[in-house]
């Protein structure tokens, strides 16, 4: 009788995104649904045993703790790092690197894919060479972007750029592509303008579709930054977890892990809320 | 077809000549959806386009409002020719083309702020129009949070409040309910009797068109259709649409125009039975 209820409730908190995503929906309750509190309860107590299993298992030596470090040790490296202070410069230089990419990219995507969802001839004659660039594993640029732009944050903001600008590249121009025929014809009769069009109908309507793409964006822009540093670089998180992994302290690696799975989980929230307040005239999906 | 009186030609608030409109197919080739059109709309005239499925009448309509070029003829809007969107005319849409994004407020003073009213001018203006059409209390709503009729009554205050010489309608009613619709028939009716605006209303509905109107142009069966008939309408106004059905004038009119409006129909049946039959074969 105990066992069905819980394995059922696992099964409802896929991992990753769609837990977080389906937690701020907040649909209407169902019968039979579990109440938020109670979610959150299981939740909490999926990722107790789940830590409590790894460190049970590392300690009666099933599985070996230099690979596998103990949660426990884990936790103190955070804490160390944490308390210590050492690891706030690289989560400020990381975070700055993200922010930049994700900034520029952002904007440069918006922009050109307007441009060409509104100029079908651009559309046509850029067509091949973006699908070109964006079918090009990124991290083949990262050795390039270091020769060009040296060992600092500008590097790795180059690198984000090229993750993040195909995501809204290619969502914005999809979205105002996509717009409704009525909706421009509707505005057009009542008097808008090209940029009136512009500001009322189409970067709405692409909102949606660049929202929804907002969350691996963001993601990327990060991604771009910790795989830079990783690769070349004299600070950042990224750089961090190397210089853990190049003295074979896997303790330090997963630590670098945890922080970043943290900061991101933030930053998704912080998402979520703007997405949510953004997107408030639209109707609540129901599934 | 006889009118009391020919104004001058530039006093039309609607004029078609000769207007044709041929589309280019995906396979190559063309169709024409509608063929020398001629359409003479005087300023405060109610005229309602009838015809059958895919005669065009829609087509008819977007050239009178600019949204589409007619590959001949002219397009005039009180003897200026339609070049690019008619600035003198609103559209209502037979879907719904409220920006679902914008509150029932922003939609309806929507028209206003882009002419660069101010936004406090415009809401005031707006709040007047909400509550002619009976939805004061939604303003703040967003359409998806009304009903189907509540959100057209949004569309004919988003369509009034600018103030148009002409109100162009593809079929706005057609997605409501028999009841409803009635009601803003009788809504619509009352509006336009206050105002001195030329309306072109499309409708596949005979009764509608007839019960609103002063004149009915029939469409002949597409493709490549044309006007077939017109016929004026003198029942008195104003009208009472929830009894006129019965009214004896009315019925002899219906029969009168559905006997020309009943040939199109059949042809337009015959058509699509053959296009079936030579795809099944």
């Amino acid at each position: 009788m105990t066992v069905a209820p819980v394995s059922k409730k696992t099964q409802r908190f896929p991992l990753g995104k769609e837990r977080s995503q389906a937690a701020v929906q907040r649909p209407r309750r169902k019968r039979g649904e579990a109440s938020n509190f109670s979610i959150r309860m299981g939740q909490l107590a999926l990722a107790v045993i789940v830590l409590g299993a790894w460190e049970m298992l590392g300690r009666i030596g099933v599985i070996d703790p230099f690979f596998f470090p103990l949660p426990s040790d884990i936790l103190m490296t955070v804490w160390l790092w944490v308390s210590s202070g050492f690891v706030f410069p690289h989560l400020w230089i990381t975070l700055q690197e993200s922010i930049l990419a994700f900034l520029t990219g952002a904007a440069a995507g918006l922009v050109l894919g307007f441009l060409l969802a509104r100029v079908r001839f651009l559309e046509r004659l850029l067509d091949p060479f973006l699908q070109m660039f964006n079918a090009l594993p990124r991290v083949v640029l990262a050795p390039i972007f270091l020769l060009w732009f040296g060992l600092g944050i500008w590097s790795k903001v180059a690198f984000g750029f090229t993750l993040v600008f195909f995501i809204v590249f290619f969502n914005t121009l999809e979205g105002v592509k996509s717009v409704d025929r009525v909706l421009v014809d509707n505005a057009r009769m009542l008097g808008a303008s090209e940029k009136q069009l512009l500001r009322h109908v189409f970067i709405p309507s692409a909102l949606t579709w660049i929202f929804s793409s907002l969350h691996i964006s963001v993601g990327f822009a990060i991604t771009g930054a910790v795989v830079g540093e990783y690769l070349g670089a004299s600070a950042g998180v990224g750089y961090a977890i190397a210089q853990a992994q190049g003295v074979f302290d896997t303790k330090g690696v997963f630590a670098g892990m945890f922080i970043l799975m943290f900061v991101v989980l933030i930053i998704d929230l912080l998402v979520n809320r703007l997405e949510r307040h953004l997107l408030r005239w639209r109707p609540v999906r129901s599934s | 077809m006889t009118q009391p009186s020919q104004p001058e030609s530039s006093t039309y608030a609607v004029e078609l000549n000769g207007c044709t409109k041929e589309f280019a197919t995906p396979g190559g080739g063309s169709y024409f959806a509608v063929r020398d059109i001629d359409l003479k709309v005087e300023p405060g005239r109610f005229v309602s386009i009838v015809g059958p499925t895919g005669s065009g009448k829609s087509t008819i309509l977007n050239m009178a409002a600019g949204l589409l070029n007619p590959s001949s003829g002219t397009v005039h809007s009180f003897g200026e020719p339609v070049l690019g969107v008619n600035r003198g005319a609103s559209y209502m849409f037979q879907q719904d083309a409220l920006l679902p994004w914008k509150s029932v407020i922003d939609n309806v003073s929507l028209g206003l702020t882009m002419a660069g009213v101010s936004k406090a001018e415009a809401y005031d203006e707006s709040r007047r129009w909400l509550e002619k059409v009976g939805l004061k209390n939604f303003a703040d709503r967003y359409p998806h949070q009304l009903s189907g009729g509540m959100r057209k009554r949004t569309a004919v205050a988003q369509a009034w409040i600018v103030n148009p010489d002409i109100l162009l309608m593809d079929e706005p009613f057609s997605a409501l309910d028999v009841q409803t619709r009635q009601i803003m028939e009788n809504e619509l009716l009352q509006l336009w009797q206050e105002s001195n605006k030329a309306v072109v209303f499309i409708t596949h509905d005979l009764d509608e068109a007839i019960a609103l109107s002063d004149e009915v142009v029939i469409l002949g069966a597409g493709p490549g259709s044309t006007v077939v008939g017109s016929y004026e309408i003198d029942i008195p106004r104003p009208r009472d649409l929830l009894d006129i059905r019965d009214d004896p004038k009315f019925v002899e009119l219906h029969r009168e125009i559905w006997g020309r409006l009943k040939v199109e129909v059949s042809k337009t049946y015959e058509s699509a039975r053959e296009e079936e039959e030579s795809d099944a074969a």
